[in-house]
């Protein structure tokens, strides 16, 4: 008789950092990291399910995001990664991101350039360090550290450092955040 | 657990009748009140004799009283019909409007019949006009007893205390419709009193138990029933089911019973009304849920309630979901 041995759960890897975009006190009870691409529908459809668990689990709830942007499907995806970015260098990540999602349909450069002006950021910076090396190559070090992490698909969660396979859906998403607040927490910095 | 050990917080926002519903409904009555009255010195059934218009005001209470009338009388001959029965029916309305209230105020949603408010509103007008045509025609009233014998209307009410709301409209159409709107509106007063103090106290629940154990064979289950051992469910405070600003909460937590005396706590201070509606199991031994129907107070909102079921509920509360307002 043979037995079937479980496959072991991918972790995330690297384990969130300063350097990544986090909304939520860091010593929240759930981190809940994103893996997204600015212009793919179900991320987009994502967005929307994330953000009523973040109004629902409050300062329970860290979300970090990471750039996954596919580029050979969404051709506008690195370049709204890459405007994030700039936005961030801003100290206007989250806005921008917010944006981008709620208007997934219009991703071209002057449209990109429209959502910079809404925000009031300084276009001249914006501009300068959207076009950056060190952008894409930030955008692009999120991307293989989701390779790393197994990443296959946008979008991919992950709960406390592990990846969550459920449906990404309002009640099957709080219910494992849920669960994943109420386990006893584990030290250390890979959540 | 028996109804007496329950939280505080749930038995204070169990039928509770509410300090501004009391103001509004006495306001209300003495606004009623006294446009009733002055409408009824403004047309009088009898004109006061005697007291001819523009004399000296007298000193007496019951001459100024008169004097009053006699000067803001608008037809000194009296009122034409039509005037005197507008008068009788819009009289009606406003003091059956209370009785409509207080079957909103006290009815769940399960038991809340939307037609039966209308049909509460509408009746006395319909009582007083009849009143008004049939008057002292001894022929008349014949004529619509055998008008009603003849109209069949079958129709069961949801519950057995609704046709006291259906009484009440009739006495008032009726006593409106014979020109005694000072009878409709003690009428309408104590109806409403009596009423609320029953809904609240919720008066021979006590005692189903003992007639449950009097009259149901020796053994049966009585859980459920009040003073038994399960865990009470408050009864819903009234709200229609579709108000556009209840929110169904669905509340995460490890241990539901330590943490709903922290949920209702913060439920019953900052909440207009809400109620329990069930305790949930997340699918895959997931958390525990337990679901209310929240009407938010305007001055907290939403989203200020929600963080404080956060805050207060913590460590037992992790997360308030809401669903789109019912």
């Amino acid at each position: 008789m043979s037995t079937a041995l479980p496959l072991a759960t991918p972790m995330l890897d690297p384990p969130v950092a300063p350097r990544d975009h986090a909304a939520g006190p860091a010593g929240a009870r759930v981190t809940l990291v994103e893996y997204a691409d600015f212009e793919c529908p179900s991320c987009g459809a994502a967005h929307d399910v994330i953000q009523a668990a973040r109004r629902a689990f409050g300062d329970n709830l860290r979300l970090v995001f990471r750039h996954f942007p596919l580029r050979d499907s969404h051709p506008h995806a690195l370049d709204a990664a890459r405007a994030a970015e700039a936005a961030a260098e801003q100290g206007q990540f989250w806005p921008m991101h917010d944006r981008l999602f709620q208007r997934q349909h219009a991703l071209e450069p002057e449209d990109l350039g429209r959502y910079a002006r809404k925000l009031d950021l300084d276009m001249v910076r914006w501009s300068r360090v959207k076009a950056l090396p060190s952008t894409e190559e930030r955008v692009l070090a999120d991307l293989a550290g989701g390779r790393r992490s197994g990443v296959r698909g946008t979008p991919t969660l992950f709960i406390n450092g592990a990846r969550y396979d459920g449906l990404v859906e309002r009640g099957p998403l709080l219910n494992a955040l849920a669960r994943a607040a109420l386990a006893p927490r584990e030290p250390g910095p890979g959540r | 657990m028996t109804a007496k050990s329950s939280p505080p917080a749930a038995r204070a926002a169990v039928r509770e009748i509410g300090r501004h519903t009391v103001i509004r409904l006495v306001g209300y009555y003495l606004f009623a009140g006294g446009l009733l009255l002055l409408v009824s010195a403004m047309l009088p059934e009898n004109p006061p004799p005697g007291i001819a218009p523009s004399t000296p005001m007298p000193s007496t209470m019951g001459g100024m009283l008169d004097w009053f009338r006699g000067e803001v009388a608008l037809f000194p001959d009296g009122a034409p019909r039509w005037v005197d029965a507008l008068f009788q029916m819009v009289g009606a309305v406003v003091l059956v409007l209370p009785l409509a209230f207080t079957y909103v105020r006290t009815r769940t949603r399960v038991k809340f019949d939307h037609s039966l408010v209308q049909t509460v509103i509408m009746l006395p007008v319909v009582v007083t006009a009849i009143l008004v045509v049939v008057r002292d025609s001894l022929a008349l009233a014949f004529s619509l007893a055998g008008i009603v014998a003849a109209v069949r209307f079958r129709n069961n009410l949801r519950e057995s205390g609704d046709a006291v709301y259906i009484f009440g409209a009739i006495g008032i159409g009726f006593a409106s419709g014979i020109h005694a709107l000072s009878v409709a509106a003690v009428l309408s007063i104590v109806f409403v009193v009596v009423e609320l103090a029953l809904w609240k106290f919720n008066f021979s629940a006590d005692f189903e138990r003992t007639f449950a154990r009097l009259c149901l064979p020796s053994g049966a289950d009585l859980a459920g029933l009040p003073g038994s051992n399960e865990p009470p469910h408050p009864e819903p405070a009234a709200a229609p089911a579709t108000d556009g600003k209840t929110t169904r909460l669905r509340i995460y937590v490890d241990r539901p019973e330590a943490a709903r005396p922290l949920i209702e706590t913060v439920l019953a201070r900052d909440a207009k009304r809400w109620s329990f509606e069930a305790e949930e199991q997340a699918p895959d031994h997931g958390a525990p849920v337990l679901a209310y129907r929240v009407r938010p107070k305007k001055s907290v909102g939403l989203e200020n309630l929600r963080g404080n079921l956060l805050r207060e509920g913590a460590p037992h509360v992790v997360a308030a979901d809401d669903t789109p307002r019912l």
